[in-house]
C-alpha cells in the first residue's frame, strides 16, 4: 500500500469559510473531506495524512507556511503529494502549485494539482507541475478526483503515462516521444498523407507539432519631422542609478524603473552603472551612455536634429526576462510617454 | 512509368552448399559470397556473414547501411552509377527479398553515421530492421587514411552491402515471386481525363547532402547531392535504386537505401492515387550547409511545384538541426506560393523535452507530422550477442553515443549495458515513414 499525502485549504479542510482563511497549517492523520473522494479512486494507495492551512494564512506568509509544512512532511512516508482540488478559487490555486512545488524540490516526491484554466495558478505554476484541468466549482469534486487519480494509480504502479492531453493536464513545454501500436495506420508515412488528405478537404485534422505564435510588432511608421519630435530613451541593458532604487534584478526581470535626466548632459560615470548580468559591465560602468546614450542624444537636440528629450529614461533588464513580463512592463511605462506627448522612442537592447 | 516488384517473403536464412530459395528458406554459401565481395574489391581485408533473427537477443553495432536484396530482370545494375553502369531506374521488372536486408557492420570501426539494432528485448521498438531478418556483412578495410576519424566515407563496406544485395537478389531471377506490387506512373501530360477533379500531389524529398567533401553524402545515379540542384523524377526511380544512402547524419535520422527502396510515404500517396489524390511525382531537392544553397534548392522546389501545377506537398527531410532550416524554408515557400504542405520528421526536444523542437520554426507550418525525437536516452541491458564491436560507441564518435560523462560513463559498458541517446538508433526516427512514433507534451 503506498502512502499518499493531500494538501487542503481552511475551506475544503471543515475548519470555515472565509472568515477561517487566516488558519495556520496543521496535519492530522488519515483523510478527511475530499479526501474519502480520493481514497475510494487510488488504487493500492490511501491518503495517509492531510495538510489544512488557510488561503490568506499561505497566500501573505507562504514562506513560513512553506517551511512549517514541509517541517510536519519531512519524517512522514510519502510516495506521491496531491494539492485540491482547487477548482476557481484563485487564492487556494496558488497556494496548491507553491506547496507542490515545495514538495517536489525540497522533499523529491513527486506532487500534482487540479485547477480551472481561468485561475493564476495556471500560469503561475504549469511550467513547473502536472497540474490537471479542473472544473469551475465543487460539483466537479468526483471528476475532477478521478482524473487526478487515474494518472496517480498509473505511476504508482510504474505503467508509462500518455502526455498531456491523455491525461487531462496543462501542457508544461516539455516534448517526449511516444510509441503508437505497432500498425499502419499508426506510421508517419500515413498519418503523413492523411493529414494532407485532410488538409486537402478542409477537414480537421491535428498537427502534432503545434508552432507557438510568435507577437510580431509591425514596424512603426517613420516619424514625420523628427525636428519637432519628441523622444524617450528606453534600455534593456540595466543602467540605473548606482544604488539601483528600484531594486531591478539582473536577470529574468519583473521589474522597472525611470531616471530624471532633466538636468543631464550625458550618463555620469560612478553615478550610473550596469545591474545586467549577461555580459561584461566593465565598457558599460566605465561609460554608461554606451548603452544609454543621452549625451549624443543631447547634441542632436542642440543641433536641431530632434525636437527635444524625454526627461526620463527608462530601465529593465532583458536577460532571461519572459515575453508575458516584458509586455507588462511596457504596458506600465507607455502612459507616461503618452502624457509627455513622446512622438518616438529608441529601444536600445544589449 | 511501370515498375512491377516480384516478392518472395523469407522466412529463414541458412547457410548450405549452394544458393537457393525454397519454400521461404533463402541459403546462401557463404563462402562463395565471401568470396565474390573481396574479389570485388581489394579493400575489404576480411568478412563475414552472420544471421541475426527477430527476437534474437543480439545487438549489431556499428550498423553502416541496411539493404533490400534484389535484382533486375533485364539484367541491369541494381543501383546504376553506383554498382555498375549508368542506365534509367523507374521502370521495368524487378525481384525482391521481403522480411529481410543485408545489414552493412563494421568489424571494429564506426563512424559519426553509424547505429545500432537491438534484434530482441526492449531495445527491438526503436528500429524496423528488428522486424526483418538481418543478413549480416561484417568487414574489415584497409582505408587507413579514414581509420581514426570520427566521418568515415565507408566507401569499400557500403559498396560491398549494395553488390551483395544484388548478389542475393540472383537467387529469385528463375523464380516465380509469390506476389507482384505494381507501381504505375503515368507521364504527368497524358494522364487520364477522370483524374482532371483530383488534387494534385508531389512530394519533396531533402536527402542528406551537408557534407562539402565528397564521398560522404547521399547519390542519384551516383552522383553526389550536395553538387546537384532540385529536379523531378518519378516516385518509380526512387523505389528502383536511384538513390542510396551516405554515411554522414546522426543514425536515427538517416533513410538508408532500403528505406530509399522501400520508401513509405512514396506507398502511401501510391495507395491514395487516383483516389482521393493525383500523385505527380517526386522533387528531388537535398539540404545543403551553405545559406544561398538552401535558398536556391527551396526556389527550384518552389517552381518545379508551381509549373507542374502541383496543388499539395509533403516535404520530408533526412536529417535534424541545420537541415531543419531547408525543411522549414521549403514548407514556407510553398505555402507562400498557394500550395499547402504536410511536413514529416523529426525533433529534437532535448532530454528534458523543453528544446525547441526544430532549430527554426514558422508559424506557417500548421500540419507537422512528428516521427521521435532523437534525444531520448535509452538505458538497456547486455545482448548475449554482439555482431561488430560494441567498443565503437565509445571510441568512434558515434552520434548519440559517448566515451565519457561524468554522471552516465561511457555509452558501452564492461558488462555490454548500453546507454545512449535515440540518435544513435539506426533510422531509428523511420522520417521516411515507418516511425510508429509521435511526440507529445509529456
Amino acid at each position: 500500500m503506498k502512502n499518499v499525502i493531500l494538501y487542503l485549504n481552511q475551506f475544503f479542510g471543515g475548519v470555515g469559510g472565509e472568515d477561517k482563511a487566516d488558519q495556520e497549517p496543521y496535519i492530522v492523520e488519515g483523510a478527511i473531506g475530499p479526501g474519502l473522494a480520493f481514497n475510494a479512486a487510488l488504487k493500492d494507495a490511501q491518503i495517509t495524512h492531510t495538510v489544512v492551512c488557510g488561503d490568506n494564512f499561505m497566500g501573505s506568509n507562504t514562506d513560513e507556511a512553506v517551511r512549517r509544512i514541509m517541517e510536519m512532511l519531512k519524517d512522514k512516508p510519502m510516495d506521491f503529494f496531491i494539492a485540491g482540488p482547487a477548482f476557481q478559487a484563485g487564492r487556494y490555486t496558488v497556494a496548491c502549485g507553491n506547496i507542490c512545488k515545495a514538495v517536489m524540490e525540497q522533499l523529491g516526491v513527486p506532487a500534482v494539482t487540479s485547477m480551472n484554466e481561468e485561475t493564476p495558478g495556471v500560469n503561475m505554476f504549469k511550467k513547473d507541475m502536472i497540474i490537471f484541468k479542473g472544473g469551475n466549482s465543487a460539483a466537479k469534486m468526483r471528476k475532477d478526483v478521478g482524473t487526478i487519480c487515474k494518472y496517480v494509480n498509473k505511476v504508482l504502479a510504474g505503467e508509462p503515462t500518455g502526455g498531456a492531453d491523455a491525461e487531462g493536464y496543462f501542457p508544461r513545454g516539455i516534448r517526449h516521444e511516444l510509441f503508437l501500436e505497432d500498425k499502419r495506420e499508426n506510421t508517419a508515412a500515413y498519418r503523413g498523407v492523411q493529414m494532407l488528405i485532410k488538409k486537402m478537404n478542409k477537414l480537421p485534422y491535428q498537427t502534432e507539432l503545434v508552432i507557438p505564435k510568435k507577437d510580431v510588432v509591425p514596424i512603426a511608421p517613420a516619424v514625420k519631422d523628427l525636428s519637432k519630435a519628441v523622444i524617450a530613451m528606453l534600455n534593456t541593458g540595466g543602467i540605473v542609478p548606482v544604488d539601483n532604487p528600484d531594486r531591478i534584478q539582473s536577470a529574468s526581470a519583473t521589474r522597472w524603473g525611470r531616471y530624471d535626466i532633466s538636468k543631464m548632459d550625458r550618463l555620469a560615470k560612478g553615478e550610473f552603472k550596469t545591474i545586467h548580468a549577461g555580459f561584461d559591465p566593465a565598457a558599460a560602468n566605465e561609460d554608461p551612455n554606451v548603452i544609454m546614450p543621452i549625451d549624443a542624444m543631447r547634441a542632436y537636440e542642440k543641433e536641431g536634429k530632434i525636437g527635444r528629450l524625454h526627461p526620463w529614461f527608462y530601465t529593465t533588464v532583458g536577460t532571461g526576462t519572459t515575453e508575458a513580463e516584458a509586455s507588462r512592463m511596457a504596458k506600465e511605462i507607455i502612459p507616461f510617454l503618452q502624457e509627455d506627448h513622446v512622438d518616438a522612442v529608441i529601444m536600445i537592447s544589449t | 512509368m511501370k515498375l512491377s516488384i516480384g516478392n518472395f517473403y523469407v522466412k529463414d536464412v541458412v547457410f548450405g552448399e549452394a544458393d537457393s530459395f525454397k519454400d521461404g528458406i533463402l541459403t546462401i554459401n557463404k563462402q562463395a559470397a565471401i568470396d565474390y565481395l573481396m574479389g570485388e574489391d581489394e579493400h575489404i581485408t576480411s568478412l563475414d556473414i552472420v544471421i541475426a533473427r527477430p527476437g534474437d537477443d543480439t545487438r549489431i553495432v556499428p550498423v553502416i547501411e541496411t539493404i533490400e536484396p534484389r535484382c533486375r530482370m533485364d539484367g541491369r545494375t541494381l543501383f546504376p552509377g553506383v554498382t555498375g553502369d549508368l542506365a534509367p531506374c523507374g521502370d521495368g521488372e524487378l525481384k525482391a527479398f521481403k522480411g529481410c536486408c543485408v545489414t552493412v557492420v563494421g568489424g571494429t570501426w564506426g563512424s559519426f553515421g553509424d547505429g545500432v539494432i537491438d534484434m530482441g528485448g526492449e531495445g527491438a521498438k526503436h528500429t524496423y530492421w528488428s522486424k526483418l531478418i538481418n543478413i549480416c556483412m561484417v568487414g574489415e578495410t584497409d582505408e587507413e587514411d579514414e581509420r581514426h576519424e570520427q566521418q568515415k566515407t565507408n566507401h569499400a563496406l557500403r559498396w560491398g552491402g549494395h553488390r551483395f544485395a544484388e548478389y542475393l537478389g540472383k537467387i529469385a531471377k528463375d523464380l516465380e515471386p509469390e506476389e507482384t506490387e505494381e507501381y504505375v506512373f503515368d507521364p504527368v501530360l497524358k494522364r487520364s481525363p477522370e483524374r482532371a477533379g483530383l488534387p494534385n500531389v508531389a512530394i519533396v524529398l531533402q536527402p542528406q547532402s551537408q557534407m562539402e567533401t565528397l564521398g560522404y553524402n547521399d547519390l542519384i545515379y551516383g552522383w553526389d547531392m550536395n553538387r546537384y540542384i532540385p529536379s523531378f523524377v518519378s516516385p518509380t526511380e526512387v523505389l528502383d535504386g536511384m538513390m542510396i544512402s551516405g554515411s554522414f547524419m546522426p543514425a536515427s535520422s538517416k533513410w538508408s537505401t532500403y528505406e530509399f527502396q522501400n520508401f513509405p510515404t512514396i506507398k502511401e500517396l501510391f495507395a491514395e492515387d487516383g483516389k482521393s489524390l493525383n500523385f505527380v511525382g517526386v522533387i528531388m531537392s537535398n539540404l545543403n550547409v551553405a545559406l544561398d544553397q538552401k535558398e536556391r534548392s527551396a526556389i527550384m522546389v518552389r517552381n518545379i511545384a508551381l509549373n507542374l501545377g502541383v496543388d499539395y506537398c509533403i516535404v520530408t527531410e533526412e536529417g535534424y538541426g541545420n537541415p531543419d532550416a531547408d525543411y522549414v524554408r521549403c514548407q514556407v515557400i510553398l505555402e507562400d506560393a498557394g500550395i499547402p504542405v504536410v511536413g514529416i520528421s523529426n525533433e529534437c526536444t532535448g532530454r528534458d523535452g523543453k528544446s525547441q523542437p526544430l532549430v527554426t520554426l514558422d508559424e506557417k507550418l500548421v500540419a507537422l507530422v512528428s516521427s521521435g525525437n532523437v534525444s531520448e536516452l535509452s538505458e538497456l541491458p547486455a545482448c548475449k550477442t554482439v555482431i561488430g564491436c560494441l567498443e565503437a560507441m565509445n571510441r568512434d564518435g558515434m552520434s548519440g553515443s559517448w566515451g565519457y560523462d561524468e554522471i552516465l560513463g561511457k555509452s558501452a559498458r564492461d558488462d555490454g549495458s548500453i546507454i545512449m541517446e535515440d540518435n544513435n538508433w539506426f533510422c531509428g526516427d523511420h522520417i521516411s515513414g515507418f516511425s510508429v512514433k509521435t511526440m507529445v507534451e509529456m
